[in-house]
């Protein structure tokens, strides 16, 4: 379709400058990748010198941004559009709640189980995407995300029902080897999401280089020709909505250390945040590895923004508009739009590529077979600034 | 004067124009066929004609510029059969040809005309109320050429009538073609990949290369060459 | 039997609102091929503008038409200025405009109007004593006007669908609009009737909903009824009129009859029932009950 065309266009940069190239394995890229682990951890560190309050709200963004790493493992690279995404959040919360206050569990134990519950019940969720597609799926994830909320409230016995479950804070205490007290919960929290945000990252990183993550791809840009290719297009899109549905209930568990009280209503598991993933995701950039924590940062700070600006209903016709506006003039998100910039002076590309053994190659994308041009293409808005930037090609030009 | 005359034409999808300066000329009553490799162009050059696309340059029908959007062109008598056919297929074979009238006011001679060309193309009589998305694929072409002439044109564009469709019935509608283009003057710019059948009805054609005309002469002249022959006639 | 009857009627008024607002998204479905988030907050717009007439001491039935006029005008206009530009780069990226407006539209009326509930009036007298029976149930008037708007509508479309140029020409670009332009036919002026339509009828859907909701009109007053409206479009197949006023009214009964009847999930779980039912009809036929085949490519 001419949309995908058009895209591969805009994405596609034609400059007079060549790029910098920095091939896989070599010393000038594994200086740029130290470079850009010691900053992560100098970021890390900074954080922690935060106020509790923008502590906490790193936090919630750091939360939000895995949640949105799994939203984007189904839509972003796989094109399975999820309205249901606060279900699996809430599955988690619910299920660290619920071990903690009723089964006695240390917190942190209970994140295994938030994250084995969002991967059965994205498991469900995936398979009616056998036989339901494009929209008509949609409505079977917003089903998810309508059920749950009167599920919780319906069996409430065992969930707190309309009236929510309060995890005190004692039960939340840091576990003893962190040598952090009750009252430092939130560095604890901070700490906790941080780490777990760089591993998340790092796991989905690696997916999408294997062939699953190429699979995943196929199935999103052209599942007919990808089927015929000998790709199990029905075990991608379950796998992969179950991994989704894993790594968000992992931050629904967080979620719920975090706050400490969960409720049916309000919006943490409602459609409504739903919503706020989706687009945090289209913010970030759809299928980018980066995206999800810039969408996040800016839907949990954007609304503070805009109501330091006005307050009431007009940040909400604010919020409204920026999205729109978001949209006109940077439809391939932030992280997106930053990797294209950020191609045309640097890119990554395997040790074993032509142009890195010759580099004064030009600019045009020389990977020779079909497979090769094709992924680098369509995936102009997919791969992020940074050390792995040109995996598909690599994928293309070594086979 | 020529029916339709094409000069300076370039249009494109994006950054980069995809052809470039084409001038093409359509004397009045005439065939003319526009050869081509693919991907040479064709299809752009006949949207962008159509005004599905942006473009430069200048195109006159009876030597007067028409507009660029896609009703001006059908006013001005230009229509086109697309490539691939564009039937409606979630309509019936009747409302199809009505909405080739679309721009049409005179009801009693769309009547008329419908009846014509039901009655020139049998398999469409027989098939009225159905939905055009059960016909055959030749069946459909055969819809999508009348459903173009519903619009009176003066120059009738066809981009790949023979695509995909078994050689007795392409022969078929290249002799309808040939009867229309006799009985009512109607001139006709055909664009195809393999030309044998459509070279016999024109007077010029045309050879695109990688979004230029590279050359251009009589049918004969391009029959006499074995190099063109080969690649574009087949045999 | 009364009871039975009574459930039945009930399920059927939510259904014809929930088919009303379906029909809108039907028609927003058939020319720009999105569903349409912020199609509820159009339609709370436009019952809120109406609300704001009434109070101005216009006519109740005035007033709704005046809305209805508002709904065209906003949903005309998002069409050509919002929808358009970005409808080519993709589907995800429409879909967030559609979230923008949703958003954007829900604070607009909080803004205007505030976010107190609102009384909004019935267009036929509903007192206590305005009802009649059937078959011992008791029907009121507002009641008997959602069906009469919903009859009419469908009436309505369908006369313009099949009898009509226009019809015949909206049918057209719904089917393959770059075909339709090659004949002539205004594809933007089409586009931007079917979503003017569609937000007409949305605000008569909102504007009729609102004397039955049981917190009148609020600004939260829309969302659920557009998720059952969703609901509907979809079951009955995304771009079939028929199929969405069917659907409608199938998850207006069927939520009324399990709230009713299904103790277990009582009135706590009645969309998820009618959800869970939707899916299950969707694995059996994934387009929908009366969606075309050719609409995979969604
Ligand atoms: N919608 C489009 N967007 C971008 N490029 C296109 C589009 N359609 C065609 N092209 C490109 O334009 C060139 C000419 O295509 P086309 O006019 O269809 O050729 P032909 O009809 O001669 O086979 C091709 O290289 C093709 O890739
Ligand atoms: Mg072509």
């Amino acid at each position: 379709m001419s949309t995908v065309t058009d895209r591969e266009r805009a994405t596609e940069p034609r400059t007079e400058r060549s790029p910098v190239l920095l091939a896989e394995g070599s010393r000038a890229y594994r200086i740029v990748v130290l470079v850009i682990i010691a900053g992560i951890i100098g970021l890390a560190l900074i954080g922690t010198t935060l106020s509790v309050y923008r502590m906490s709200q790193v936090t919630a963004v750091l939360i939000t941004a895995i949640a949105v790493i799994g939203l984007n493992l189904a839509t972003g690279y796989t094109g399975l559009l999820s309205i249901g995404h606060s279900a699996l959040f809430g599955v988690g919360a619910y299920a660290t709640g619920i071990l903690i206050l009723d089964y006695a569990y240390s917190p942190i134990l209970t994140l295994p189980i938030a994250t084995a519950l969002g991967f059965a019940v994205g498991l469900i969720v995936g398979v009616p995407a056998l036989r339901i597609r494009g929209l008509y799926f949609s409505l079977v994830t917003l089903a998810l995300g309508i059920a749950f909320p009167e599920i919780i409230r319906r069996f409430d016995d065992f969930t707190g029902g309309a009236a929510g479950l309060l995890i005190r804070s004692q039960f939340l205490t840091p576990p003893s080897w962190t040598g952090l007290t009750r009252f430092e919960r939130g560095l604890w929290l901070y700490g906790l999401s941080f780490v777990s945000f760089v591993v998340v990252m790092l796991l989905v990183r690696n997916l999408m280089r294997s062939r699953t993550g190429i699979a995943m791809r196929g199935v999103r840009d052209h599942e007919v020709a990808i089927r015929s290719n000998g790709v199990d297009v029905a075990r991608t899109k379950v796998l992969t909505f179950g991994l989704s549905g894993a790594i968000t209930g992992y931050a629904g568990g967080l979620f719920a250390m975090n706050v400490g009280a969960l409720s049916p209503d309000g919006g943490s598991f409602t459609l409504v945040k739903s919503i706020e993933l989706i687009t945090a995701m289209f913010i970030g950039g759809a299928g980018t590895l980066l995206g999800p924590l810039i969408g996040s940062t800016v839907t949990v700070f954007l609304p503070e923004l805009t109501s330091t600006w006005t307050t009431g209903p007009i940040s909400g016709v604010l919020f409204g508009v920026t999205l729109i506006v978001l949209v006109f003039f940077m439809p391939e998100g932030i992280a997106g739009r930053l990797q294209i910039i950020a191609r045309r002076f640097v890119r990554v590309v395997p040790p074993d590529h032509p142009a890195a053994r010759r580099p004064t190659t030009s600019t045009q994308n020389s990977g020779g077979n079909a497979t090769g041009q094709k992924s680098v293409a369509a995936g102009g808005a997919e791969q992020p600034p940074g050390p792995n930037s040109d995996d598909a090609s690599s994928e293309g030009s070594s086979r | 004067m020529s029916a339709l005359e094409i000069s300076g034409l370039s249009a494109g999808y994006g950054a980069a124009d995809v052809v470039r300066d084409i001038s093409i000329s359509v004397p009045a009553g005439e065939v003319v066929v526009v050869l081509g490799a693919n991907g040479a162009g064709k299809t752009t050059t006949m949207r962008a004609i159509c005004g599905l696309i942006d473009r430069r340059g200048s195109i006159r029908v009876d030597g007067v510029e028409i507009g660029s959007k896609p009703a001006d062109v059908v006013n001005a008598g230009v229509s086109l059969v697309p490539q691939g056919r564009g039937t409606l297929g979630t309509l019936t074979v009747l409302d199809n040809l009505r909405v080739g009238a679309a721009l049409r006011r005179d009801r009693a001679a769309i009547e008329e005309d419908i009846e014509r060309w039901t009655s020139v193309f049998p398999v469409l009589a027989e098939r009225v109320d159905q939905r055009a998305g059960t016909l055959s694929g030749g069946e459909q072409q055969m819809l999508a050429v009348a459903r173009a002439l519903m619009a009176r044109p003066r120059v009738l564009l066809c981009d790949e009538p023979s695509l995909g469709l078994a050689p007795r019935i392409v022969q078929h509608l290249f002799a309808t073609l040939r009867d229309i283009n006799s009985e009512d003057a109607t001139s006709m710019l055909i664009v195809e990949q393999n030309a044998e059948l459509a070279m016999d009805l024109a007077s010029s054609v045309y050879l695109l290369e990688v979004g230029r005309v590279v050359r251009s002469g009589t049918p004969a002249s391009f029959r006499e060459d074995t190099e063109l022959r080969r690649a574009y006639l087949g045999y | 039997m009364e009871l039975f009857v009574e459930r039945l009627l009930a399920g059927v008024t939510n259904g014809s609102i929930f088919a009303l607002l379906a029909l809108a998204l039907v028609m927003v479905y058939r020319s720009t091929g999105t569903l349409n988030f912020a199609q509820g907050e159009f339609a709370l717009f436009s019952a809120f503008f109406a609300w704001w007439l009434v109070g101005t001491g216009l006519p109740v039935w005035a007033a709704v038409i005046a809305g209805m006029v508002a709904g065209f005008v906003l949903c005309a206009a998002a069409e050509r200025a919002l929808i358009r530009p970005v409808q080519r780069k993709s589907e995800l990226a429409t879909l967030i405009v559609a979230l923008g407006l949703f958003s954007g539209l829900n604070a607009a009326v909080a803004l205007i109007w505030g976010t107190d509930t609102k009384v909004m009036p019935s267009i036929v007298p509903n007192g206590l004593e305005d009802y009649f029976e059937l078959f011992g149930a008791r029907v009121y008037g507002d009641t008997v006007i959602t069906w009469v708007a919903l009859a009419a509508v469908t009436i309505l479309m369908t006369l313009l669908f099949t009898k009509t140029e226009l019809g015949l020409h909206m049918r057209a670009v719904a089917d393959n609009a770059e075909s339709a332009a090659l004949t002539g036919v205004n594809t933007s002026r089409i586009l931007m009737l079917g979503w003017g339509l569609a937000g007409a009828i949305g605000a008569l859907a909102g504007s009729l909903a609102t004397p039955l909701a049981p917190e009148q009109l609020s600004v939260t007053t829309m969302f659920p009824i557009f998720i059952g409206a969703c609901a509907a479009a979809l079951l009955g197949g995304l771009d079939s009129l028929a199929g969405a006023v069917i659907g409608g009214l199938i998850i207006g009964v069927v939520e009324a009859m399990v709230t009713g009847y299904v103790p277990l999930v009582g009135g706590a779980m009645q969309q998820t029932t009618a959800m869970v039912l939707i899916v299950l009809i969707l694995v059996v036929r994934p387009n929908g009950l009366f969606g075309s085949k050719e609409l995979e490519r969604v």
